[in-house]
């Protein structure tokens, strides 16, 4: 992504409808450091050199389920336009978006929403069997440390976003 | 589980519910990534956790880093405050402690920390505190509800886009960080 310094693809700049020489997007290139690794983790989350423990779809699932509880269309229509590259239908997704307890899921999807959920809204009240659920749906503890990264990053790419969104409509 | 602690400015210590990796068993890499997130990183329970997945590690700390002690822009003690805001409004015990400790260095102000510990993030503050806490807090709580009117305490108070977003980077950073910490382990009393 980074050729000679220079920053090519800026995933939050395309989201919030920013072109790289307005106003806002020179505030902020004024913090190179902070543009080029907010990429770089949503790269390493999302197009690892190894996609070892959870699958792409899982990944997307994820973020879409965290896009879904934070009620951030933009977001929202990203990670939907993800799921279709893989192969994911309509269907599906609204299936995660708008997931009671009630749908039934396999165990592993099962236990991957409600860690999603739990994480997404109310952190504070995790506890160990919440980890102990998901090993034992099957997910190593490398899993749930890149479950967890991807759960918390979009928690700030949603705020991030939000903001940088309020700034683009009020220049 | 420990016993659950109260926020307080001393010195916490942080227990991973998942096992860390042992240093003896670090590959070049992730040494290279433990040494480059934190200077006491190759102890910390929490980044020897999160070094299992090495390349996500490595940009999350330089973010980290980038953002909470960037130069220029918004002071480095607003950042502070915006981390304790959110850690005090999640219920992070261990990241407020952190950082409720670098923000009383930086600017010799306990009693507002103190404040904050004790009553929370509605606690009386002098006008630009409470301006920076009650962006940052309106952000973790309810990003979707953010609306311009919430911007306008930080223009009156002369911040620029610039000093905004940074204290956006601040706010939305701990959303991870607390997340991190509260879901992964738990905090716990200094034993030594």
């Amino acid at each position: 992504m980074a050729q000679d310094g220079v920053v090519t693809l800026d995933l939050m700049n395309q989201l919030a409808g920013l072109p790289p020489d307005s106003p806002l997007a020179s505030v902020r290139a004024l913090r190179p450091d902070v543009v080029r690794h907010t990429q770089g983790s949503y790269d390493k989350l999302f197009a690892p050199a190894e996609l070892s423990d959870l699958t792409a779809v899982e990944r997307g699932l994820v973020a879409l389920r965290v896009a879904a509880l934070n009620a951030n269309v933009t977001l929202l229509a990203h990670y939907r336009q993800q799921l279709a590259a893989l192969g994911i239908t309509e269907g599906q997704m609204t299936l995660f978006e708008q997931r009671e307890q009630s749908v039934t899921l396999d165990p592993r999807m099962t236990a991957m929403m409600r860690h999603v959920d739990l994480v997404t809204h109310t952190p504070g009240a995790a506890t160990p069997a919440d980890l102990t659920a998901l090993q034992a749906s099957g997910l190593s503890a490398t899993a749930i440390v890149t479950l967890s990264q991807l759960i918390a990053f979009l928690s700030f790419q949603v705020r991030t976003l939000a903001v940088l969104t309020l700034l683009a409509e009020e220049a | 589980m420990a016993e659950k602690l109260n926020f307080t400015a001393d010195p916490v210590e942080w227990s991973a519910w998942l096992d860390p990796i042992a240093l003896e068993t670090a590959t070049p890499e992730q040494i290279a990534v433990l040494e480059e997130s934190t200077p006491t990183a190759k102890t910390s329970p929490y980044y020897l956790l999160l070094v299992r997945d090495v390349d996500v590690l490595r940009e999350r700390s330089r973010l980290y880093n980038a953002i909470m002690y960037g130069p220029r822009g918004l002071p480095r003690a607003d950042r502070e405050l915006a981390a304790v805001a959110v850690s005090r409004v999640n219920g992070c015990v261990y990241c407020a402690s952190v950082h409720i400790q670098r923000y009383i260095q930086l600017t010799k102000r306990p009693e507002i920390m103190q404040r904050l510990i004790d009553e929370g993030v509605d606690t009386e503050l002098p006008p630009r505190e409470r301006a920076i806490v009650d962006f940052a807090v309106k952000l973790t709580r309810t990003p979707p509800t953010l609306t311009a009117a919430d911007l306008k305490p930080l223009r009156q108070l002369g911040l620029t886009d610039q000093e905004i977003l940074d204290l956006t980077h601040a706010t939305a950073m701990f959303a991870w960080a607390n997340r991190l910490m509260q879901t992964l382990g738990e905090p716990v009393a200094v034993t030594h």
